[in-house]
């Protein structure tokens, strides 16, 4: 495992570059200023409403993108990541530095905005419940979701956008619509774990097995087949 | 194509002179022994497209260089000597064993790729020990600072790679490179954007790491590069190998091919007919107010025009060769 530190800590200090973690920090910050403007304008505190649209449809969804795109993606676009390919180390050792990076990096930064965000609108009884409830629903779904984008990085250089349009078209429109394709959706896993550990989820929310398995499926299959892709890679361009 | 006299010929080609079975280069391994490079029959095409095209070789220690015009294939063909493309045909052996998904082999390998994007947010010397950690040498620190001290990068080892210049950062590439004593040494294009005096240090460096037993091959698309350092070289043409070997005789082909110039002068006519007479000379005609002069011996006929014009009270006013370009010389020697 010795490899994993060095090549996790360069990873990390790619990705906090200033100009992206400002981006990231305002991101996750998002939930926290809304939370405070329902408190400041004595609007209705209403946890589960914002979490579940804000947080979960929606900052969530894009740290994990921006995270996941660039922990390996980046690299491989600017060339980088071929100092990490041409040295004596099994290509999953590297997959798992990099999604360790992602997942760690995206809940860092969606945990804490939703336990404040929780705590800033409780008011209900339950309201701790209710936030402990979407904190572990977004480590796992935030998790799956930047390995996932991770994954995809590998295979192609837009993943960024592909990754944007399958949160925007694919979760947001079309899983709403198919109700059979729900557990193909990162986000309805993660609202299943929440619903499932207590938070009020409006809909139809997948069951907790389902959810659970849905996640675990995406981080350990995205990570093999991130391990798969490296262990073949090719580099781009040259003449 | 050619070979050097101490070393085995090329068998001839069975397609238009290219070279077609394995030469070897740089210090014939001993009989038997394995080359530290063997690139057989390899071909790598995408699509339609054919970047490398039945090339084959064997390296041994010294230093060759990989000479060809931009776009030849010289920079995929270092790219599957790395492992880092897949041979569509044919096998790249390195220290004996495939260079393709095989990553033990990079314990052998130390490559300077051509791109310059570095981590740009690491200081010098933390690149190097970042490859050194990844390498799993011993003393990441010391063999670190080794290597930094290698490339004449001290003084700025520790400022950010970001504010590097592009020769600094081709040097702290080369430190990443060398942090595990490898072998085999790829460089694909290393002077780019090196002054004078880091391009001399550098040939001197890996010089000095050829005759300490290593295989470095470097590429370039500069004649005189490949020239000032190399031992052997390998041409490539569109994919192709148009020649390997010692470099002499290589440069020989090159310069004693038919050559053309134009001259203007003050007397055109008088010119063109004494230079018929000289040996070196073996065609001279009048076209658009020039004379285009054809030889078959660049040397003798640039030292012999002078002195036939002033015998010829001519003077002259402009000489230029019409087909000098390395394109040129490329294509002549695929030709060939």
């Amino acid at each position: 495992m010795t490899v994993i530190v060095p090549l996790a800590d360069v990873t990390l200090r790619g990705m906090l570059g200033r100009r992206r973690t400002i981006l990231l920090v305002l991101l996750a910050g998002l939930p926290v200023l809304v939370a405070l403007l329902i408190r400041v304008s004595g609007g209705r505190p209403d946890a589960d409403r914002v979490l579940d649209t804000l947080v979960v449809r929606f900052v969530m969804a894009l740290v994990a993108l921006i995270v996941g795109t660039g922990v390996l993606g980046s690299e491989i676009e600017d060339g980088t990541a071929v100092y990490l390919i041409v040295k004596p180390i099994a290509r999953w050792r590297i997959a798992l530095a990099k999604a360790i990076v992602a997942a760690g990096l995206t809940a860092a930064l969606i945990v804490p905005s939703v336990l404040l965000t929780g705590l800033l609108l409780g008011g209900r009884s339950d309201s701790m419940t209710i936030t402990v409830a979407f904190a572990v629903a977004c480590l796992v779904g935030g998790s799956a979701y930047a390995v996932a984008f991770m994954t995809l990085s590998v295979f192609t250089s837009r993943a960024f956008l592909l990754g944007l349009a399958y949160v925007l078209i694919w979760e947001g429109v079309l899983a709403g619509l198919l109700e059979g394709t729900k557990f193909l959706s990162i986000r309805q896993a993660t609202l299943g774990v929440a619903s499932a550990l207590g938070a009020d989820i409006s809909g139809d929310p997948l069951a907790a097995n389902v959810s659970v398995a849905v996640l675990a499926i995406v981080i350990v299959g995205g990570f093999l087949v991130a391990s798969w892709r490296l262990a073949r890679f090719e580099i781009r361009g040259g003449d | 194509m050619t070979a050097a006299p101490n070393l085995p010929p090329l068998p001839q080609a069975a397609d238009a002179g290219l070279a077609d079975a394995v030469p070897a280069m740089g210090t014939t391994p001993p009989a038997g022994a394995t080359p530290a490079l063997e690139v057989d029959h390899v071909s790598r095409w995408y699509g339609n497209v054919v970047a490398v095209n039945d090339i084959s070789f064997a390296l041994g220690a010294g230093v060759t260089g990989l000479l060809g015009p931009n776009g030849a294939g010289k920079s995929t063909l270092l790219h599957l000597m790395a492992g880092l493309l897949e041979p569509s045909a044919g096998r790249v052996l390195v220290e004996g064993g495939s260079a393709w998904r095989r990553p033990g082999m990079y314990r052998h390998i130390g490559l300077v790729p051509e791109r310059e994007a570095v981590h740009a947010y690491l200081t010098g010397r933390q690149f190097a020990t970042l490859n050194a950690r990844l390498q799993g040498v011993g003393d990441p620190d010391a063999a670190a600072a080794r290597a930094i001290a290698t490339v004449d990068l001290t003084e700025a080892a520790d400022r950010s790679i970001g504010t590097y210049s592009k020769g600094m950062r081709q040097r702290a590439k080369l430190a990443g490179a060398l942090v595990h004593d490898p072998t085999v040494l790829l460089l694909d294009e290393p002077f780019n954007g090196m002054d004078p005096r880091q391009r001399l240090h550098m040939m001197a460096l890996l010089r000095s790491m050829a005759a300490a037993g290593r295989t470095i091959l470097f590429s370039s698309h500069i004649l005189e590069e490949v020239e000032r350092l190399a031992d052997s070289v390998l041409v490539v043409y569109a994919g192709r190998l148009a020649a390997a070997g010692d470099f002499r005789s290589i440069r020989r082909l090159m310069t004693d091919r038919p050559h053309t110039f134009t001259v203007r002068s003050s007397d055109d006519r008088r010119l063109a007919s004494a230079l018929l007479a000289d040996a070196a000379v073996f065609g001279a005609e009048l076209v658009d107010g020039r004379v285009l002069i054809r030889t078959a011996d660049y040397e003798a006929f640039t030292r012999a025009l002078p002195r036939i014009a002033r015998a010829n009270a001519v003077s002259l006013f402009e000489m230029a060769p019409t087909d000098d370009s390395l394109e040129s010389v490329f294509s002549y020697l695929v030709r060939r």
